[in-house]
């Protein structure tokens, strides 16, 4: 697979989990109750929401971003992202809703793949130790409940926001890696 | 006698409605007074004693009111009333149409309050409040300049709206992608494609507020029928900006327009100005006599023969 058609699959499996995990994150919050559920809820980012990858950005930085930079933030973000859903995935309470949580983890597994896909298929290195433990050494698991709830409620935020940023990450991949261009460079490396 | 005025006016609100009694200023009760409204005398059954006694004022009570001393003429009291409403609600509407700069948001009131209100803006983003700059024109609008993208915290956008009868307000909480919405498309061409009685070429460009379409492309949505029928044909696109209608009725004469969303994020333009045109026609041919009689002959039962692709809509309905 070109790095083009590379990075237009994983471009369309970004879209695909957006769509997913816009119903998957409404049941999950109607299962967290309220506040969690109510459109207007807007909570103060709590120190311990830090540890979850944020996709915030500036956005001049952002524009600047190299290719490979650009790669590996969404590589190391999605990575680590996961760790926290499958941390989720295992306390749910129904079964239907664990069970469509185990569905979104594998493909968000495919996911970070495809990322990795698109790193090799560009000469790119993977980054070092992807995943990194679920929660950083000397952070305490939440003391209650609430607090539990609102680390759930942070993780499906930001990994709603992350899609929105990978869309146009791969938007704008897309456009400076046009297939043929990267056949021609793999060929002259001698691959 | 010459009417003194050396008191300086004030403005006094009241609601439509209300009851409204003016003291002619530091006069008696008792005192023999005159009022006017806007120069004119008002007749003493508005009076009790030296008092103004307004009923039910209603919006055209609104005026100058004067109190001149019986005998001296001076002027001892003058008004000017303005009946209103305190303010309803205000509608508030954010929107960033030129994404990912900002977003700008704009108010008004569902209905007049006939009295100056002031409006008040707050954007709160987390902890953090922001500057909303208020647009010169139109008057009733601001806007915020993103610093950052994809941002997990909402904002806040309260609208507080004062005036001298009351205060009402309004807020919304927003996700960054949740407003984004482009102007329509701009520029839109149609126009036929020589010898082809059933195509249109259909061109546009992105809005000009749109500022970074390399970076955050746009699809789009064009929608197409001839003006003998009420049924839209539609057609999304997700890239570039013209496209060919291969399944026009011949001859038939077509409104087309298009409508701009952001590929991944946020809700659909508004439907960009209408375009018309009609399919490519052949030219009528130079007769000679005979061939005058047969066309003519001909001409009375000519059919129009709509598309055999057409699923929309029963095609006798289209017979001439």
């Amino acid at each position: 697979l070109g790095a083009g058609q590379s990075i237009q699959k994983t471009y369309d499996l970004t879209r695909y989990l957006e769509h997913q995990l816009r119903t998957l994150a409404g049941t999950y919050l109607n299962y967290l109750g309220p506040p969690f559920n109510e459109p207007d809820f807007n909570p103060p980012r709590l120190a311990r929401a830090e540890q979850v990858p944020s996709a915030t950005v500036d956005l001049d930085l952002w524009r600047g971003l190299t290719d490979n930079a650009r790669l590996a933030a969404n590589y190391r973000a999605y990575s680590r992202l996961l760790c926290y859903l499958r941390g989720l995935d295992g306390q749910a309470g129904t079964a239907e809703l664990r069970h469509r949580l185990g569905h979104f983890c594998s493909s968000l597994q495919g996911l970070v793949v495809s990322i990795a896909g698109v790193m090799s298929s560009l000469g790119y290195p993977l980054p070092a130790g992807p995943a990194g433990p679920p929660l950083p050494p000397g952070a305490p698991a939440a003391p209650n409940d609430f607090l539990k709830k609102m680390d759930d409620f942070w993780l499906l935020k930001e990994l709603q926001t992350w899609l929105w940023r990978s869309a146009k990450d791969f938007n704008r991949l897309k456009k400076k890696v046009p297939p043929a261009v990267v056949t021609l460079r793999l060929e002259a490396r001698g691959f | 006698a010459q009417r003194h005025s050396q008191q300086d006016s004030h403005i006094q609100y009241e609601r439509v409605g209300a009851d409204v009694t003016m003291k002619c200023g530091s006069m008696d009760w008792d005192a023999a007074v005159t009022w006017t409204a806007n120069g004119t005398d008002i007749d003493d059954s508005h009076l009790n004693g030296s008092y103004l006694i307004l009923k039910n004022v209603d919006l055209t009570q609104s005026g100058q009111y004067s109190c001149y001393e019986g005998s001296s003429w001076h002027l001892k009291y003058q008004t000017y009333l303005r009946v209103g409403t305190p303010p309803k609600e205000p509608v508030l509407m954010c929107r960033s149409n030129n994404y990912p700069k900002g977003f700008y948001c704009s108010w008004h009131l569902p209905s007049p309050t006939y009295i100056p209100n002031s409006f008040n803006i707050s954007v709160i983003h987390g902890t953090r409040e922001m500057v909303c700059e208020k647009d010169i024109f139109p008057k009733n609008r601001c806007h915020i300049r993103y610093l950052q993208l994809f941002l997990t915290v909402k904002y806040k956008v309260t609208l507080t709206v004062t005036n001298a009868l009351g205060k009402n307000s309004t807020s919304l909480t927003f996700d960054e992608f949740a407003i984004v919405k482009p102007d329509p498309p701009e520029s839109v061409v149609a126009k036929p494609v020589p010898n082809n009685p059933r195509r249109l070429e259909v061109a546009w460009q992105n809005p000009s507020s749109w500022p970074d379409p390399e970076s955050f492309p746009l699809k789009f949505f064009l929608r197409y029928r001839p003006l003998i029928l009420d049924q839209w044909q539609h057609v999304e696109l997700l890239d570039g900006t013209s496209h060919t209608i291969t399944d026009a009725y011949a001859g038939k004469e077509y409104i087309i327009q298009v409508a701009a969303k952001d590929n991944d994020i946020g809700t659909w333009s508004d439907w960009s100005v209408a375009v018309h045109a009609t399919p490519w026609t052949e030219e009528p041919k130079h007769l000679t006599t005979e061939a005058q009689v047969t066309e003519t002959t001909s001409a009375s039962t000519s059919y129009f023969v709509p598309p055999p692709t057409t699923k929309i809509c029963d095609w006798w309905a289209v017979r001439p």
